[in-house]
C-alpha cells in the first residue's frame, strides 16, 4: 500500500505540460494513449453505479420474495405471477395508449404552431409565451389540472354556463375522461418542448432553397410539406424520442391527479412499480417488473435511439 | 430578413394569428387562474360554484413562510440543485473533451452508453437506488438528492458540452499544441472559455430537470428534512382540510420565476440544449 507518491495517476496527470526528463518519456507516451480513457472514466463509472448496480440488484432481487424480513429465493415465481397479472398488463397498456395519444397530439400541434410562428416577425415573443407551461414544476402542473378539472370543477362550470352540459362532469369515475385529463396535462406542459425544437429547425434551414421554391410559385404549405418537413425528419425523430422517453415514465401527474384510478384505468408502469414496491412493500415483485422494463428499454434504445442520433448529426 | 418574410403573399394571416393567439391563451389562462388562486383566501377556492372574482388575500403568503419551513425547502432545493450541477460539470467536461477531441477505440460505444442512461425510467431503478441509499445511510438527506440529480442529468450535460466542443475549429488547438501546451492546459485555457455558452446552457437545463424531479425525491426524502419544493408541494395538505391550493400556487410561482428569467436569458441556445446538441438553433 505504501507506493511512492509519484506513482499516483493524479500526480502524473497534473504535470503533463512540463517537459519531462528523458527517462519518463516512455511513460508519458503510455499516459498519452490512456488520457482519453482517463478523462471519460469518472463519468462512466458514475453512470455505471446508477445503472449497472441497480440493474444487477434488481435482477437478483426479482428472484426473491422481499418483504420486511430476509430475502427468500423463489425462482421465477415473481415473473410467473407478473405475466398473469392483469394490473401489470393494464399498466403497460395504459402507458402505451396515453403515451402515444399524447405524443401524436403534441407533435401535430407543435408542428402546426412552428409552421405558423417561424416566419412571424414576433417569433421570439411567441416562443417565450409558449414556453411558460414547460417551466412550471410538473407537480405544480398536476395541481393546476386537478383543481381546474376535478376539485374546483371550473371546467364543468364553464361548460354548464355555455349550456353544453347540465350537471358537473364525473371525470373521476370515467376511465377515458381521466385518461384524457392526464393526456391534456401532458400536452399542455410539453408541447412547447417540441415547438422550440421545431422552430429552431425551421429557422435553421437553407433559405435559398425556400426562396427558389417561392419564385417558382410554390405556396407556403407546399414548401412546408415538400421541402421543410423532409429536411426536418431527423430532428423530429430525435425530439420525439426524447419526448417518448419522458412520456413512458409518466408518474407525477398520475400520483397527484388520479392515483391510477378509476379501477387502475390510468395506472402507468411507473406508478405500478411504485405501488407494488413502496406501498405494498413487495420489492421482489416490483423488481421483476423493473427488469422487464429494463430489457424493453435496452432493446428500444439499441434499435431506435442510436440510429436517430447518428442520422441527426450528419 | 423578417421584413422580407412578412411580404410573403398568399398566406392567410388571419388563420395564423388565430392559431397562435389561441394557443397562447391556452398556455396563459390556466397560469393566470392559478395565480388568482394563490392570491385569494382558502374559503374561496373550492366552492359549490367557482368564484371568478375573488377577494384579494395574502393568507397563503404568510402561511408558507410561517406554518411551513418553506425557507428550508427552498434551501434544500437550491443546495441539491447547485451541488448536482457542479458534480455534473466536473464529470462531464473531461468526458465531453475525451469524446469530442480524441480518436480511440470504443469511443462511439462509450458515448452512446452515456446517452442511453437518459432512457432509464426512474421507476426502473427506483427500488435498488432506494436500498443503495438506505445502506449508505443517505436516505432523507440532500446529499442523496444531489447524487441522484447529478446522475439523471449527466448524460444530458455531457452530450450538450460535447456538441459545443465539436464546433471548435481544430486549428485553434493545433496552434496551442505547437506552442507546447499539454492536453489538459488546452482544455482549461482554450476549450472551456470557448464553449462557455454551452456550459451555461447545459447547467440551466440540468437545473430545470433537477427542480422538476419528483419520483426519486419522493422516495429519498421521506420527512420534511430533505423535502424539495417539488415534493413539498405534494404534501401541502392540511389533513382533513384537504389540499391547500393557494399555498401550492404561490410556491409554484416562486419556483417558476427564477427559472423563467434564466431560460429567457439563454433562449437562443435552448433548442440545441434540449436535443442534446442534435439541433443547432
Amino acid at each position: 500500500m505504501s507506493n511512492s507518491p509519484l506513482s499516483g495517476a493524479g500526480m502524473a496527470q497534473a504535470v503533463p505540460a512540463r517537459p519531462a526528463p528523458r527517462s519518463f518519456k516512455r511513460r508519458s507516451k503510455r499516459l498519452k494513449a490512456a488520457l482519453p480513457y482517463l478523462l471519460v472514466a469518472p463519468a462512466v463509472i458514475y453512470l455505471l453505479m446508477i445503472t449497472l448496480y441497480p440493474g444487477v440488484y434488481a435482477i437478483i432481487q426479482s428472484f426473491h420474495e422481499v418483504k420486511f424480513g430476509p430475502w427468500k429465493p423463489v425462482g421465477f415465481a415473481n415473473y410467473q405471477k407478473l405475466f398473469g397479472d392483469y394490473q401489470f398488463w393494464g399498466a403497460l397498456w395504459n402507458t402505451l395508449v396515453m403515451g402515444s395519444i399524447a405524443l401524436v397530439l403534441q407533435c401535430v400541434i407543435a408542428l402546426a404552431l412552428a409552421f405558423h410562428a417561424y416566419r412571424d416577425p414576433w417569433v421570439k415573443g411567441w416562443r417565450i409565451i409558449f414556453l411558460v407551461p414547460m417551466l412550471f414544476m410538473p407537480s405544480a402542473v398536476a395541481f393546476i389540472f386537478k383543481l381546474v378539472f376535478l376539485d374546483g370543477r371550473i371546467f364543468s362550470d364553464i361548460l354548464i354556463r355555455i349550456g353544453l352540459i347540465d350537471a358537473n362532469l364525473a371525470i373521476q369515475s370515467s376511465t377515458w375522461m381521466s385518461r384524457a385529463l392526464l393526456i391534456l396535462a401532458d400536452v399542455w406542459q410539453w408541447t412547447p418542448f417540441l415547438f422550440i425544437i421545431f422552430v429552431a429547425a425551421l429557422q435553421g434551414q437553407d433559405e435559398e432553397v425556400e426562396e427558389a421554391a417561392r419564385l417558382d410559385g410554390a405556396s407556403w404549405p407546399a414548401i412546408f410539406f415538400n421541402i421543410s418537413l423532409p429536411m426536418m425528419k431527423p430532428v423530429i425523430a430525435v425530439a420525439l424520442i426524447l419526448r417518448a422517453i419522458d412520456i413512458t415514465t409518466m408518474f407525477t401527474n398520475v400520483f397527484i391527479v388520479t392515483k391510477g384510478g378509476p379501477a387502475f384505468g390510468t395506472e402507468t408502469i411507473s406508478y405500478f412499480i411504485y405501488r407494488t414496491g413502496f406501498k405494498f412493500f413487495n420489492f421482489g415483485y416490483a423488481s421483476a417488473a423493473s427488469v422487464i422494463m429494463l430489457i424493453l428499454t435496452i432493446v428500444i434504445a439499441q434499435m431506435v435511439v442510436k440510429r436517430a442520433f447518428v442520422s441527426a448529426r450528419s | 430578413m423578417a421584413a422580407k418574410r412578412k411580404k410573403s403573399r398568399g398566406e392567410n394571416l388571419v388563420l395564423r394569428y388565430l392559431i397562435l393567439c389561441g394557443w397562447a391563451l391556452f398556455c396563459v389562462v390556466p397560469v393566470l387562474w392559478f395565480l388568482s388562486i394563490g392570491l385569494r383566501p382558502r374559503t374561496e377556492i373550492i366552492t359549490p360554484t367557482p368564484i371568478y372574482f375573488p377577494t384579494f388575500s395574502l393568507d397563503a403568503w404568510h402561511m408558507i413562510w410561517e406554518d411551513w419551513p418553506m425557507g428550508k425547502y427552498l434551501r434544500n432545493s437550491v443546495a441539491a440543485i447547485f451541488g448536482s450541477v457542479i458534480i455534473d460539470l466536473i464529470l462531464a467536461i473531461p468526458a465531453a473533451y475525451s469524446l469530442s477531441r480524441f480518436q480511440y477505440r470504443g469511443r462511439e460505444d462509450i458515448g452512446f452508453y452515456i446517452l442511453s442512461t437518459r432512457m432509464m425510467a426512474p421507476a426502473i431503478v427506483a427500488v435498488p437506488i432506494f436500498f443503495l441509499f438506505r445502506n449508505l445511510g443517505l436516505l432523507d438527506t440532500i446529499w442523496a438528492l444531489m447524487l441522484i440529480y447529478a446522475a439523471i442529468n449527466l448524460s444530458f450535460v455531457t452530450w450538450i458540452i460535447r456538441s459545443y466542443m465539436l464546433d471548435i475549429p481544430k486549428e485553434l488547438e493545433d496552434a496551442a499544441k505547437t506552442d507546447g501546451a499539454g492536453e489538459l492546459r488546452i482544455l482549461w485555457e482554450i476549450i472551456i472559455p470557448a464553449i462557455l455558452p454551452g456550459i451555461i446552457t447545459a447547467s440551466v437545463i440540468a437545473m430545470i430537470f433537477a427542480i422538476n424531479e419528483f419520483l426519486f425525491t419522493l422516495l429519498i426524502a421521506s420527512t420534511p428534512n430533505a423535502y424539495t419544493m417539488s415534493v413539498a408541494l405534494a404534501n401541502f395538505t392540511g389533513g382533513s382540510d384537504g389540499i391547500i391550493y393557494n399555498a401550492i400556487a404561490l410556491v409554484a410561482f416562486l419556483a417558476f420565476l427564477p427559472v423563467f428569467v434564466v431560460v429567457v436569458a439563454i433562449q437562443k441556445h435552448l433548442s440545441r440544449g434540449l436535443t442534446m446538441g442534435a439541433v443547432k438553433g
